[in-house]
């Protein structure tokens, strides 16, 4: 089987690319974002993912209304979700970076990401295809709860599309007028332009983008995401792990057909955060001086990818393509990834 | 240029350490000191200067010496 080029590679890889361009642009890592709530007390970041949570869910209900998209919720499997997601939630704070921050990151040239990003896909293939599946498999078929009819559980049951609507719109309204409204009206207070346009090339492509344009671009980006990899047979929005999942089956098993649209887009992340690096001159080659920071990286990335695989998605596949369909299973992988994510910052960096 | 009274180099460390170790750094310092911090990585290198300001330090200076390198000022409070 060859590689569908208009359906696969070409979409995946041109979304990659923009995605890689947004992360990188504006510095989006749901592990500093989650992390510097307790660590540094800056909510930038977190606001940033809340928004495009938002804008996604909107987004996904109008297409799952207008019959564009079919609404694929991750499962539900209590076990797995909670596991797999506070092992994950561990492992990106040891990594430096969650799945789509450590992907952009090395992008930049950051070689310790890159060494967290080798432990993770290893991992991630280990526990999808290799000897520590039996784990996986384990707590995904003995934890699993469905609906009656076997699809995965949502919040809200068969009224959650609705809901996805009312929630999507609503709290884009309450951020645009408690956030950003305050924002814009304290700049004008100080007798700033409200939007200054002048420098626009600079603004976009030497200085780090506001948290507010950052966020409603990955959410709309998620509706492009969505559409794309249906048509292509896989019908879910963004994701990294599968992507390296991919690569690394299509390497050992020579299996071109592994290949899919996932792996196109994660090299289109790094490919992009690569390209807009280099314009804005933050592209190095650079690793930790300690020797022991990089092992550290490593382990932190062989526990996200066996967290990803049993959680069935890290923090990308369930925080934010997952929130926004509503599903049970990525709820509880999100709050265990943010827990994980807490306990390792408070033991590492908060106890004197 | 100020001479500064101490250099806290984090270059190629990975995320936060600039960040906390920045932190811990201008706690030890005295009033009226001057912290030269260098960073290589663009998060920190536009969050130390917020997070020196809300500490009530004063930020002299933010330039970007190379690619990825950033020189950051900060007088003690």
């Amino acid at each position: 089987m060859a590689i569908d080029i208009v359906t696969v590679l070409i979409p995946g890889l041109i979304l990659g690319i923009i995605f890689g361009i947004i992360l990188q642009r504006g510095r989006f890592c749901m592990n500093s974002a989650f992390r510097d709530i307790i660590l540094l007390k800056e909510y930038k970041l977190v606001k940033s993912v809340i928004l495009a949570i938002l804008v996604a869910m909107l987004g996904f209900a109008i297409m799952s209304f207008a019959g564009i998209i079919t609404l694929n919720p991750k499962a539900f499997s209590w076990g797995a979700n909670i596991v797999g997601g506070f092992i994950f939630g561990i492992g990106m704070v040891l990594a430096a970076g969650c799945a789509s921050g450590t992907t952009y990151r090395v992008g930049e040239g950051m070689m310790g990401s890159f060494v967290a990003l080798l432990g993770y896909g290893t991992a991630a293939y280990f526990t999808k295809f290799g000897a520590l599946n039996p784990i996986a498999k384990f707590l995904q078929t003995e934890t699993r709860i469905t609906n009656p009819d076997g699809s995965s559980l949502t919040v809200f049951g068969d009224l959650t599309p609705i809901f996805m609507l009312i929630l999507g719109g609503v709290g884009i309204a309450l951020i645009a007028f408690f956030w950003i409204y305050k924002e814009l009206k304290a700049k004008k207070a100080e007798n700033k332009a409200m939007f200054d346009f002048s420098d626009l090339g600079i603004k976009i492509f030497k200085r780090g983008w506001h948290w507010a344009p950052t966020g409603i671009a990955i959410g709309i980006l998620g509706w492009f995401a969505y559409i794309s990899s249906a048509a292509a047979g896989r019908n879910y929005p963004l994701g990294i792990t599968g992507g390296w999942v991919g690569w690394n089956k299509f390497w050992i098993t020579g299996d071109i057909s592994a290949l899919g649209w996932e792996t196109w887009l994660v090299l289109g992340v790094v490919l992009g955060a690569f390209i807009v690096a280099l314009i804005a001159k933050e592209f190095k080659l650079r690793t930790p001086k300690d020797g022991k920071k990089i092992l550290i990286q490593f382990i932190g990335g062989v526990a996200m990818g066996f967290g990803a695989v049993t959680a069935m998605g890290c923090n990308v596949g369930n925080i934010l393509s997952g929130f926004p369909l509503l599903s049970v299973g990525s709820l509880l992988a999100g709050a265990f990834i943010i827990l994980g994510c807490w306990v390792t910052a408070y033991l590492l960096f908060m106890r004197k | 240029m100020v001479e500064a009274n101490d250099i806290l180099d984090c270059r190629g460390e990975v995320c936060p350490y600039p960040d906390v170790k920045s932190k811990r750094k201008v706690k030890k310092m005295n009033s009226g000191e001057i912290l030269k911090i260098l960073v290589d990585y663009p998060l920190s290198a536009e969050r130390i200067p917020e997070t020196m300001k809300s500490m009530g330090n004063e930020v002299l200076s933010v330039e970007k010496t190379d690619n990825s390198e950033w020189e950051i000022q900060v007088k003690i409070k």
